[in-house]
C-alpha cells in the first residue's frame, strides 16, 4: 500500500543519512548520559531512596534528550529546500508523519537501550531482572512522545524561537504520558510486577493509538504552506 | 486479574475499549485515501487555466488578478523584473503555495491541495536545490524515482546520468558537486520522471555552455511531446529563442501575453518599459 | 445588561444567601468560582470548534473565533486559579495544592498559553492560523486524557457539588444556594459572550485593515 511503502522509503533515507553523519544520535546519547550525571549530583540520593526517584530521573533525562532529537528532526529537509521537493511529489503527508515518528522513535530507543542500564550502574541499583518490563513501559511512553513530538516539531518548523517554542507547546500535552510511565515504573520497581499499574499501561496504549491516528489524518494541515 | 475498585478506572476501561473503533477509523481513513486519489487526467487534453489569481504576503500583493490560459505544447517564457512575482507564480503552479484568491486548474482540477495523482504530473526544477547533500548522486535519483513510483533499474539510471555527463560522478556525494552539476542532476531526474507540466526558476544562472544545450534539448523534447514548459528567467535572449509564447509580469500584474512571432515589435515595446533607458534585452 | 445581571447575581450570592455550614463566608466565592470555570471550559470548547471549522472550511471568521476564544479562555482560567487560591488559603491552609482539578486547570492554562505563543511567533498569518488550529484540536483531544491521568494520580478537591454523575444537580446543592448560583452562571456566560463579541469584532477589524492596506498597496 502506498502509505506504508512511502513511509518505508523515507525512513530508509533518514536512517541512511543518520548513519553517515551520526550527529543526532551521538548528541542525544551524550546529552542523556550528561543529564544522569547532573541529576546524581543534584539529588545525591541515599541508597535506599534511589529506587524511588530513579524512574522520574530516567524519564526526565529521556524527555530532554528527545526534545533535542525533535529539534533536529526535519534538519535534512531544511537544507536545499528538500521539504518543497517532498511536498511537490505525490507523497502522502501521513507517510511523512509516520516516517519521521519512526525515525525519532528508533533514535530514542537506541539511546534508551544504552542509558537505562547506565542508570542502573551509576545509581547502584540491584533490580536488573526488572529491566524488560521497564523497557516495555518506556517503549510505550516513547512512542507517545515521538508521535506528539513530530506533530509539534512540524508545527513550529517555521516559527521564530523554534527551539524554545517546541518544549513550551509539547510538554503540557505530554503530561499523561509522563504520569503514566513514571507511576508504572515506580510500581514495577516497588512490587516487581505490573499489578495495580495496569490501567496506566492501558492509558499509554490508548494515548499512542489515538494520537497516531490523529497525526496521520491531520498532517496535511500541519505541513502546508 | 486486576480488581478495579475505583470508578475512574472503569471510565478508563470504557474509553480504552474505543481502541477497536480507532483501529477501524485508521483502516477506514486509509481506504478512503486510496479511493480518493484515483483520478485520471487525460494526456491529450492538458490545459492550465489560471483564473483571477492573487497572492498577498502581509500588506503586499505579490500577484494580482492574473489570468492565463495554457494549452499542450506551450513553451512559455515568464519574464519580468526582480520581485515581479515570477517565483510566487511558479510556486503556486507547483502547488507549494496556496493562492489568497482565485484558482489554478489543470484540466479542471484545482492544483492547490490536489491529490497525489495530480502532483505526480507537475515538476519544478530549482537549479541547485531539491537534492540531499549527504546522499550520493545515484541515491538521490533512486530516492526521488521511488517517491514518484517509477521503477528504473541500475542500467537506466547510469545511462541517464551519462546523457548529462555525470556518469563518472555517480557515487559521489551531492555536497561535493558544483551548482552546475547539481542542476544537471535535476535535469536527469526530470528527464526520467517526464512531468506533464515542467516549471523552471532561473536555470541559466548556474549552467555552463554544455549544460545549457542539455537543458534546451530536454525542454524542446518535452514540448514536442505535447507537454507544457514554463521558464522564468532573466536571460531573455536565450529563452526567447526557444519559447512559443512570452508572458511579462510587473509588480504582480500580467502586462504582456502573446504568442511568438518574428519580428516582435510589441514584445520589444512591452519589455522596454521597465528596462533602464538605453538598455536592450539583447545584450 | 451583562453588568446588571452580574451585579444582581453577585449581590444575591454574596449577601443574601445563607453561609455554608462548614466553610462560612469564604464559601461564597463559589458563586464566582463555578461560573468562571463554566465560562473558561466553554471558551475552550469554542476554540476546538473554531479550529475544526477553520481546517475544514478555511474561512477567516472561524480563525478569528478560535483566537478570540483562546485569549478570553486564558483570562478566565487564570481567574479560576486565582479564585481557587483565595478559597484554598482559609479552607485548606495552603495557597496551592496538587490536587486533580487544580492541576488539570493549570495544565489547561499552559496548553492555551502555548497556543497563543505559537500564534504570535509564526509570521505568516495563514500558516499561523492553520498551525494554531491543529494545536487547538490536539489540545482539546488531549484534555480528557490529562484529566483522567491527573485524577487517578491525586484526589483532594471537593467532590463535584453540582455535576456529580449519580445524582441530579438540584439534589446536591441546597435550594437557597442554587438560585444565586444559576443566576451567576448565566451572568458570567453573558459576560463571556460580551467579551467574545468585542474581541471577535476586534479581529474582524484587523482583517479589514489588512484588506484595505492590501488594496491600496496593490
Amino acid at each position: 500500500m502506498a502509505l506504508l511503502r512511502q513511509t518505508y522509503l523515507l525512513l530508509c533515507k533518514d536512517l541512511l543519512l543518520e548513519l553517515r553523519r551520526r550527529d543526532s544520535l551521538l548528541t542525544m546519547f551524550f546529552f542523556g548520559t550528561l543529564l544522569l550525571f547532573v541529576f546524581h549530583f543534584s539529588f545525591d540520593p541515599a541508597p535506599d531512596k534511589v529506587a524511588e526517584i530513579a524512574p522520574a530521573l530516567l524519564w526526565l533525562a529521556f524527555l530532554f534528550t528527545g526534545t533535542l532529537g525533535l529539534a533536529q528532526l526535519f534538519q535534512s529537509e531544511r537544507e536545499n529546500h528538500c521539504l518543497d521537493a517532498l511536498l511537490l511529489s505525490p507523497l502522502d503527508r501521513g507517510a511523512l508523519f509516520l516516517a519521521k515518528t519512526c525515525f525519532n522513535l528508533i533514535l530514542m530507543l537506541i539511546v534508551e537501550i544504552v542509558v537505562m542500564p547506565l542508570l542502573w550502574i551509576l545509581f547502584n541499583l540491584q533490580t536488573w531482572n526488572l529491566l524488560p518490563q521497564l523497557f516495555l513501559v518506556t517503549l510505550l511512553g516513547t512512542i507517545g512522545f515521538c508521535v506528539l513530538g513530530t506533530i509539534m516539531s512540524a508545527l513550529t518548523l517555521r516559527a521564530r524561537a523554534r527551539e524554545l517554542l517546541l518544549p513550551l507547546v509539547l510538554f503540557p500535552l505530554m503530561i499523561p504520558v509522563i504520569l503514566a510511565t513514571i507511576r508504572c515504573m515506580e510500581n514495577v520497581l516497588r512490587t516487581g510486577e505490573f499489578g495495580d499499574a495496569t490501567p496506566w499501561l492501558r492509558l499509554l496504549l490508548g494515548f499512542d493509538v489515538i494520537f497516531l491516528t490523529v497525526g496521520v489524518l491531520i498532517f496535511d494541515w500541519v505541513i502546508e504552506s | 486479574m486486576v480488581r478495579l475498585s475505583i470508578d475512574p478506572f472503569n471510565k478508563a476501561k470504557f474509553y480504552l475499549h474505543l481502541n477497536p473503533y480507532l483501529a477501524l477509523t485508521i483502516v477506514g481513513q486509509l481506504v478512503f485515501r486510496q479511493l480518493h486519489s484515483k483520478r485520471n487526467i487525460g494526456l491529450n487534453t492538458l490545459r492550465i487555466t489560471v483564473d483571477k489569481l492573487a497572492k498577498a504576503y502581509g500588506y503586499l500583493w505579490a500577484i494580482n488578478n492574473l489570468n492565463l490560459d495554457l494549452k499542450p505544447g506551450d513553451f512559455v517564457a515568464l519574464l519580468g523584473p526582480t520581485g515581479a512575482g515570477k517565483t510566487t507564480l511558479l510556486r503556486i503552479l507547483a502547488g507549494l503555495t496556496s493562492p489568497t484568491t482565485g484558482s489554478v486548474q489543470l484540466d479542471g482540477v484545482t492544483i492547490s491541495g490536489a491529490a497525489a495523482e495530480l502532483r505526480a504530473k507537475i515538476g519544478l526544477l530549482a537549479p541547485a536545490d531539491h537534492l540531499y547533500e549527504n546522499l550520493t548522486v545515484k541515491e538521490n535519483l533512486r530516492f526521488f524515482l521511488s517517491l514518484y513510483d517509477h521503477h528504473h533499474d541500475d542500467h537506466a539510471i547510469v545511462a541517464q546520468l551519462d546523457t548529462v555527463n555525470l556518469a563518472e560522478r555517480a557515487g559521489e556525494y551531492v555536497a561535493n558537486l558544483s551548482s552546475g552539476m547539481k542542476c544537471r542532476l535535476s535535469i536527469a531526474k526530470w528527464q526520467l520522471l517526464q512531468p506533464e507540466l515542467l516549471l523552471l526558476d532561473e536555470p541559466y544562472g548556474v549552467l555552463d555552455g554544455g549544460g545549457v544545450d542539455l537543458l534546451e534539448s530536454f525542454l524542446q523534447a518535452q514540448c514536442a511531446k505535447g507537454r507544457i514548459v514554463i521558464v522564468a528567467s532573466h536571460h531573455v535572449a536565450r529563452v526567447l529563442n526557444l519559447c512559443s509564447r512570452a508572458v511579462i509580469l510587473n509588480h504582480g500584474r500580467l502586462t504582456f501575453d502573446e504568442a511568438k512571432r518574428q519580428p516582435w515589435p510589441s514584445f520589444e515595446k512591452a519589455y522596454g518599459e521597465f528596462l533602464p533607458r538605453g538598455e536592450s534585452w539583447r545584450s | 445588561m451583562a453588568l446588571a445581571a452580574i451585579a444582581v447575581g453577585l449581590y444575591w450570592g454574596l449577601i443574601v444567601a445563607p453561609p455554608d455550614a462548614y466553610q462560612g463566608d469564604v464559601q461564597r466565592i463559589m458563586y464566582l468560582h463555578i461560573p468562571t470555570i463554566v465560562a473558561a471550559y466553554l471558551s475552550f470548547f469554542l476554540v476546538f470548534v473554531g479550529s475544526c471549522l477553520y481546517l475544514w472550511k478555511k474561512e477567516k471568521r472561524d480563525d478569528i473565533l478560535a483566537y478570540a476564544a483562546a485569549e478570553i479562555g486564558v483570562l478566565f482560567t487564570a481567574l479560576v486559579i486565582v479564585e481557587g487560591s483565595i478559597w484554598g488559603r482559609p479552607t485548606w491552609g495552603v495557597w496551592w495544592t496538587w490536587d486533580a482539578r487544580l492541576t488539570t486547570t493549570a495544565i489547561l492554562l499552559l496548553i492555551f498559553v502555548g497556543y497563543l505563543m505559537l500564534r504570535s511567533l509564526i509570521e505568516d498569518e495563514s500558516r499561523a492560523a492553520s498551525a494554531a488550529a491543529v494545536l487547538g484540536i490536539i489540545g482539546a483531544l488531549d484534555i480528557p486524557l490529562i484529566h483522567m491521568s491527573v485524577y487517578w494520580w491525586r484526589t483532594l478537591h471537593q467532590p463535584p457539588s453540582i455535576f456529580r454523575p449519580d445524582k441530579a444537580p438540584w439534589e446536591n446543592v441546597a435550594w437557597p444556594l442554587l438560585i444565586p448560583l444559576t443566576i451567576n452562571i448565566a451572568a458570567f456566560l453573558i459576560l463571556l459572550f460580551y467579551l467574545l463579541s468585542l474581541r471577535y469584532r476586534l479581529g474582524e477589524m484587523r482583517e479589514e485593515i489588512k484588506a484595505r492596506r492590501l488594496d491600496r498597496g496593490g
